[in-house]
C-alpha cells in the first residue's frame, strides 16, 4: 500500500488506541511516532483514511483499517520474532520493530508468521491481524515455535509464550509452573489434553492448550532414557 | 490456658494437594473445630498445638495457587493471611514443584509475616531422581526449610523445632526493571517491597484496599495507584504482568540453581518375576470378579456363588445347632444372616469380600505398594480414554459391591432387621407398657423404631462404606483422572471436567457436595452443579435404597431407571447451559500421580467425615420423626394430619403417577431427609404394595424429587433464598411431570409389568 511513513505511523498509533477504547486527538499525538501536524491530520482525512468527529476523536474507516492491518501485522510479528527467536526484552524490540513494519515485504511477513506457528497475540497481548497465511496453512508443520496442540504425543518442547488476552486464566496457568522456559511434554491429546510441565501433570481443555506456544525440542535429546531404566534387583533406597 | 502461656497464631498455606491438612493434623491432634469462614461456605479447620510454653492456634487454609485470587477459597486464604494477624506462616510445598512454591513465597514474603518452609513429599520427589536444595533456598530467603513425608509423620518433629525460628523471608531483589518501575512511582519514599500490594490493586478488588492502606499506609496505596494509571497510560502491559513476568523469570533461574533431575535407575521394591507373578494375578483377580458379577446376572455358576453354597450347607446348620442350644440366637444371625434371605451375615460377607472383591483389590495393593513401574502405568491407563472406561467400569463395580452390597445389604440388613428389628426395637416393646411413651419410643413413628433406626442401621452403614470408598479413591489420585475423562460430557452440560467432584461426593451425599461446588470457578457452573446434585444425583443413602429395590425387579427395569434419569441429568444441564446467563470456567486441573494411600489417613478422614454426619444427621432424623409422630397423633375431622397429607397429594399420587396412597407420605417424608422417603418407599414395597412398574415410577420420581431439607437449606447458604426457591420450584414440578409421563408410556405399552 503506497502510504507515507507518516501517515502510516499515525493509522497505527489510532488502531491501538482504538483496541483499548477511545483515539483522542492528544493521545494520538502522544504515543505516535510521528509529528501529528494538522497537513498530516488533513491528509488522511481527504484520502478517507481516518474520521474525526467534532470532539476531536478519530476514528478509522473501513478503507483505513484495511490499510493499517497489515502495518499492525508487521509490527506485531516482528516483536514476537524478536522476543521469542531472538530472546530480546521486549522494551527493546519497540524501536526495531517500527523499522521493520516500514521495511518487510509480504512474502516475508508470512514467512516469519508461520516461523513463529501463526502466533494470534503480540508480546504485549494485543491481537495479531489475521494474515492469509494464517488461514490457509495451519496445517503448517515445519513451525519452530508451534502451539502445544500440534504438538505430537509423547514430544516435548520448552513453552516459548502463553499468549491469551484472559488475565486470570494466565495466572491460573502461572501458578500451576506453566510459564515461559518450563520444559513441557504432550501426554494426551483427548479427550482432554495432558501436559507433564516440570514435576506435574495437568489437564487442559482444547482451546487452552492452543494459546500456549512452544518451541520444539528434538525427540533425540531426550525420550528414551526414563523407559529403559533397567530394574533394580530388590531393594536399593525403597521409595519411602 | 495457664497463666504465662502466650498465645500465638499459625497459619498453614500452600498450594491445593499438597498436604496441608495431613500436615495440620500431625501438628493438632485431637482438638479441631471445623467452622464455615463468616459470609463463605468455604470450611477452615483450627486446633491448637502447644510448645514449649507458647499455645499455637494453627489454621488449615484452602489450598491456593497464589496470593492474587481466583475462587472463593483463594480469597478466603488471602483474608486469613490479611486479618487473622498470624504470628508464623508455615508455607507446605510439595518438593518436587519447588516452582510453585518460590513463586507463592515470592509472593508471601511481602507480607513481613514469619516463614517456615515445609518441602512435604519428599519421599515422591526423591523416586523421581529429584534432589532439591533445601540448604540452598533456606539461604536465599533466610527461612527455615524443613523437609517432610507427612503422611508418613517423617520429618513433622523437625518441623515443630523450626517453627520458634521462622524468619520474615528476605526477598532477593532481582533488580528488574519493575521494581525500578514502582520505585520511581514512589520517588522518594524508601524502597518497599510493594509488588503484592500493586497486583492486588490493579486486580480492581476493592476488597482488600482497606489491608494495602494498613501494610504500606494510605500515602502509598495513592501513590501506588497514580503509578499504576500512569504505566496503563503509557505502557501497553500491565504492570502485575510486568511484575509477574520478573517474578517467574527469577524463579525459574533459581530453580535452576536449585533443583538437579539425575535420572537415576528407578528404584522397584519388586523383583521382575514378583511383578510378573503379580501382575498375572491382578488380571485373574479381575477375571474372577467380572466372572462373578456377570455370572450372577445371566445365571452361570461362580466361585462366589459355589462358595456361599457350600459354607450354607456344611457349615451354618452344626454351627446354628450349637448356638441356638446355648442361648446364642443373636451371635448365630450376625454371623449367618437371619431368616430372611436379604440378610448376608459376617460370615457371608466374608466370602463376598474374599471372592470378590480381594482377588482385585489385593494384588492390586501390592502392585502400588512395591512397584512404581506399575504405579506410574497405572496413572497412564486411567487417564487415556480407551483403558480408562473399562477401568472406571471395574473401579464403578467395585465400589458398588463395598458399598451398595457391603454397606447397603449386609451391615443394613445386620443392624435394621437383626440388630435393632429383632431384639432392641421388640425387646423395647415389651419393656415399655403400652401407652403415649411407647407410641413415642417404639411405636409405628417412634423415635427409636423409626428415626433411629433410620439413621444409624440404614443411613449410616451405607455412609459410612461409601466414605470409606471415596477416602481411597481421592487419596489414590483418582478422582481428578475421572474429571480428565468426563469434560467433554461436563462441558455441553455448561460444566467442566472439575465438576465431576462434586458429583461423585454426591452419591455420598448431596449436602455435602452442594458446599463443594465452591471449588467450580463461575457462578453460573456453581447453580448448574448445585441443580444438578439437587435433581438427579442421588446420595449414598438413597442409593443404597433404591439399590434395594432395584433387586426386586429385573434389569431391564433397573436400566430404564438409570436411562431416565441421567437423560433427565443431561437435558436439564444442557437447557440450563444454554438459558442461564454468565461463562463457564477453564478447565485446568492438575493431576497428582496415583499413589497408595495410607489407610491411617483414610480411616482418620473417615472417622471425620462421619463425624460430621452423625451430628448433622441423626438430630434431624429425630425431628423428621417427631414431626411424623405429631403429625400422625393429630386427629382432625376422624383423620390423621398423615392421612390428611396423603388425601391432599392423593390426586397426583394416584391420579398422575398411579402409585399407591401411602406412597404420598414418602414423598412428602423425601423432604426432611431424601433417603428417608426412599426408605418410605422400601417399607412399601417390601409389604408387596408396588408393582414392578410402580417401583419404577417412584424410584424416578424419588430421585428427581426435592432434595433434602439440609440440602436444601445449603442450597439457601450457597445460592441464596431467591435461587433455592427457584431450584425447588422448578424441580418438583419437573419430578412429577417426568414421573407422570413415564408411568403413561408404562401403562400405554405394559411395559415391565
Amino acid at each position: 500500500m503506497g502510504v507515507s511513513r507518516n501517515v502510516s505511523e499515525l493509522l497505527e498509533a489510532v488502531w491501538t488506541l482504538q483496541e483499548r477504547g477511545d483515539a483522542t486527538l492528544a493521545d494520538v499525538g502522544r504515543i505516535a511516532h510521528t509529528e501529528v501536524t494538522e497537513e498530516l491530520l488533513t491528509e488522511v482525512k481527504n484520502e478517507g483514511l481516518v474520521d474525526v468527529d467534532t470532539a476531536g476523536h478519530l476514528r478509522l474507516t473501513a478503507h483505513g483499517r484495511a490499510v493499517t492491518a497489515p502495518i499492525i501485522r508487521r509490527h506485531r510479528l516482528a516483536e514476537r520474532l524478536m522476543c521469542d527467536v531472538l530472546g530480546m526484552d521486549v522494551e527493546q524490540t519497540e524501536a526495531a520493530a517500527c523499522e521493520f513494519e516500514h521495511i518487510i515485504a509480504e512474502g516475508i511477513t508470512s514467512a516469519i508468521c508461520t516461523l513463529l506457528g501463526h502466533p494470534r497475540f503480540c508480546p504485549h497481548e494485543r491481537p495479531i491481524p489475521e494474515g492469509a497465511c494464517c488461514r490457509q496453512a495451519r496445517e503448517q508443520v515445519n513451525a519452530i515455535v508451534v502451539s502445544c496442540d500440534r504438538l505430537r504425543l509423547g514430544e516435548r518442547g520448552r513453552i516459548a509464550y502463553v499468549s491469551t488476552p484472559d488475565h486470570p486464566r494466565l495466572l491460573k496457568l502461572a501458578a500451576l509452573g506453566v510459564t515461559p522456559g518450563v520444559e513441557v511434554k504432550l501426554l494426551q491429546k483427548w479427550p482432554s489434553y495432558v501436559l507433564q510441565c516440570d514435576e506435574t501433570e495437568i489437564a487442559l481443555e482444547e482451546e487452552i492448550a492452543r494459546h500456549i506456544y512452544v518451541w520444539r525440542t528434538p525427540d533425540d535429546e531426550e525420550g528414551s532414557s526414563d523407559e529403559a531404566a533397567p530394574f533394580d534387583d530388590d531393594g536399593g533406597p525403597s521409595a519411602r | 490456658m495457664g497463666e504465662g502461656a502466650r498465645r500465638k497464631k499459625l497459619l498453614l498455606v500452600g498450594h491445593p494437594n499438597v498436604g496441608k491438612s495431613v500436615i495440620f493434623r500431625r501438628l493438632t491432634g485431637r482438638y479441631v473445630v471445623v467452622s464455615n469462614y463468616p459470609g463463605t461456605t468455604v470450611e477452615i479447620s483450627r486446633g491448637e498445638m502447644r510448645l514449649g510454653g507458647t499455645t499455637y492456634e494453627v489454621i488449615d487454609t484452602p489450598g491456593i495457587n497464589s496470593l492474587t485470587p481466583q475462587s472463593e477459597d483463594e480469597r478466603v486464604t488471602c483474608e486469613l493471611l490479611l486479618r487473622e494477624n498470624p504470628d508464623v506462616i508455615v508455607q507446605v510445598a510439595d518438593a518436587k514443584n519447588v516452582r510453585r512454591a518460590l513463586s507463592l513465597m515470592m509472593q508471601l514474603a511481602d507480607l513481613s509475616i514469619p516463614v517456615v518452609l515445609v518441602l512435604n513429599m519428599v519421599d515422591e520427589m526423591r523416586a523421581r531422581g529429584i534432589e532439591v536444595d533445601a540448604r540452598a533456598i533456606a539461604e536465599l530467603f533466610h527461612i527455615p526449610v524443613v523437609e517432610t513425608v507427612a503422611t508418613y509423620g517423617h520429618g513433622i518433629r523437625q518441623l515443630v523445632q523450626a517453627i520458634p525460628r521462622a524468619a520474615i523471608p528476605q526477598k532477593p531483589r532481582p533488580n528488574g526493571r519493575c521494581v525500578t518501575l514502582i520505585e520511581r512511582a514512589l520517588s522518594g519514599t524508601e524502597s518497599v517491597p510493594l509488588e503484592l500490594a500493586v497486583e492486588w490493586m490493579e486486580g480492581g478488588d476493592p476488597t482488600f484496599r482497606h489491608e494495602i492502606e494498613r501494610l504500606i499506609g494510605p500515602r502509598r496505596v495513592r501513590q501506588l495507584q497514580s503509578a499504576i494509571e500512569e504505566h496503563c497510560r503509557l505502557c501497553p502491559r500491565s504492570l502485575c504482568r510486568e511484575i509477574e513476568q520478573q517474578r517467574s523469570a527469577f524463579v525459574n533461574e533459581t530453580v535452576a540453581a536449585i533443583k538437579r533431575t539425575n535420572h537415576a535407575p528407578r528404584t522397584e521394591r519388586i523383583t521382575p518375576m514378583g511383578f510378573r507373578i503379580w501382575t498375572v494375578l491382578l488380571m485373574f483377580g479381575v477375571g474372577v470378579f467380572l466372572w462373578g458379577e456377570l455370572g450372577a446376572g445371566i445365571g452361570i455358576p461362580t466361585p462366589y456363588g459355589a462358595a456361599r453354597r457350600w459354607i450354607l450347607q456344611h457349615l451354618a446348620q452344626p454351627v446354628r445347632d450349637f448356638f441356638f442350644s446355648h442361648h446364642g440366637g443373636l451371635i448365630y444371625e450376625l454371623l449367618f444372616g437371619g431368616p430372611g434371605a436379604s440378610a448376608y451375615g459376617l460370615v457371608m460377607e466374608g466370602v463376598h469380600l474374599l471372592f470378590l472383591v480381594a482377588p482385585v483389590v489385593i494384588p492390586l495393593a501390592v502392585l502400588m505398594h512395591r512397584s512404581r513401574r506399575f504405579t506410574e502405568k497405572l496413572g497412564e491407563l486411567t487417564r487415556a480414554p480407551i483403558t480408562g472406561i473399562p477401568i472406571l467400569l471395574v473401579v464403578l463395580l467395585l465400589v458398588y459391591e463395598f458399598v451398595g452390597v457391603t454397606g447397603a445389604q449386609t451391615l443394613v440388613g445386620l443392624l435394621e432387621e437383626i440388630v435393632f428389628g429383632r431384639y432392641l426395637v421388640a425387646g423395647l416393646r415389651e419393656f415399655i407398657p403400652p401407652g403415649f411413651v411407647h407410641q413415642l419410643l417404639v411405636g409405628p413413628y417412634g423415635l427409636i423404631s423409626m428415626g433411629l433406626t433410620y439413621a444409624l442401621a440404614i443411613i449410616l452403614p451405607v455412609v459410612g462404606t461409601f466414605f470409606i470408598a471415596f477416602g481411597l479413591l481421592e487419596d489414590s489420585g483418582y478422582l481428578p483422572r475421572l474429571a480428565i475423562l468426563s469434560d467433554r460430557l461436563l462441558r455441553r452440560m455448561g460444566l467442566n471436567g472439575k465438576a465431576i467432584l462434586p458429583m461423585v461426593l454426591g452419591l455420598g451425599c448431596d449436602t455435602m457436595a452442594t458446599l463443594t461446588t465452591r471449588i467450580l470457578e463461575s457462578p453460573k457452573e456453581r447453580l448448574i452443579a448445585t441443580l444438578l446434585l439437587a435433581l438427579g444425583i442421588p446420595c449414598s443413602a438413597q442409593l443404597g435404597v433404591i439399590l434395594g429395590l432395584t433387586a426386586g425387579i429385573s434389569a431391564g427395569a433397573t436400566l430404564v431407571v438409570v436411562l431416565v434419569v441421567v437423560s433427565q441429568l443431561i437435558l436439564v444441564g444442557s437447557l440450563a447451559a444454554r438459558l442461564l446467563p454468565g461463562r463457564r470456567g477453564d478447565f485446568i486441573l492438575e493431576i497428582p500421580p496415583v499413589r497408595v494411600p495410607v489407610l491411617r489417613n483414610v480411616a482418620l478422614k473417615t472417622w471425620y467425615r462421619m463425624k460430621w454426619f452423625l451430628g448433622e444427621v441423626v438430630p434431624l432424623f429425630l425431628y423428621a420423626t417427631l414431626a411424623l409422630f405429631m403429625l400422625d397423633q393429630i386427629q382432625v375431622a376422624g383423620r390423621s394430619g398423615i392421612e390428611w397429607i396423603e388425601v391432599g397429594f392423593q390426586p397426583i399420587v394416584v391420579g398422575l403417577l398411579h402409585l399407591p396412597m401411602e406412597a404420598a407420605q414418602a414423598f412428602v417424608m423425601g423432604f426432611l431427609r431424601r433417603d428417608y422417603g426412599a426408605a418410605g418407599l422400601y417399607a412399601l414395597a417390601h409389604r408387596g404394595l408396588l408393582s414392578p412398574q410402580q417401583v419404577v415410577v417412584s424410584l424416578v420420581v424419588i430421585t428427581l424429587f426435592v432434595p433434602c431439607l439440609a440440602n436444601f437449606l445449603v442450597i439457601v447458604k450457597e445460592q441464596g433464598w431467591r435461587r433455592a426457591v427457584m431450584i425447588v420450584g422448578f424441580i418438583v414440578p419437573f419430578a412429577l411431570l417426568v414421573g407422570g409421563a413415564l408411568s403413561w408410556v408404562l401403562r400405554t405399552w405394559h411395559l415391565l409389568a
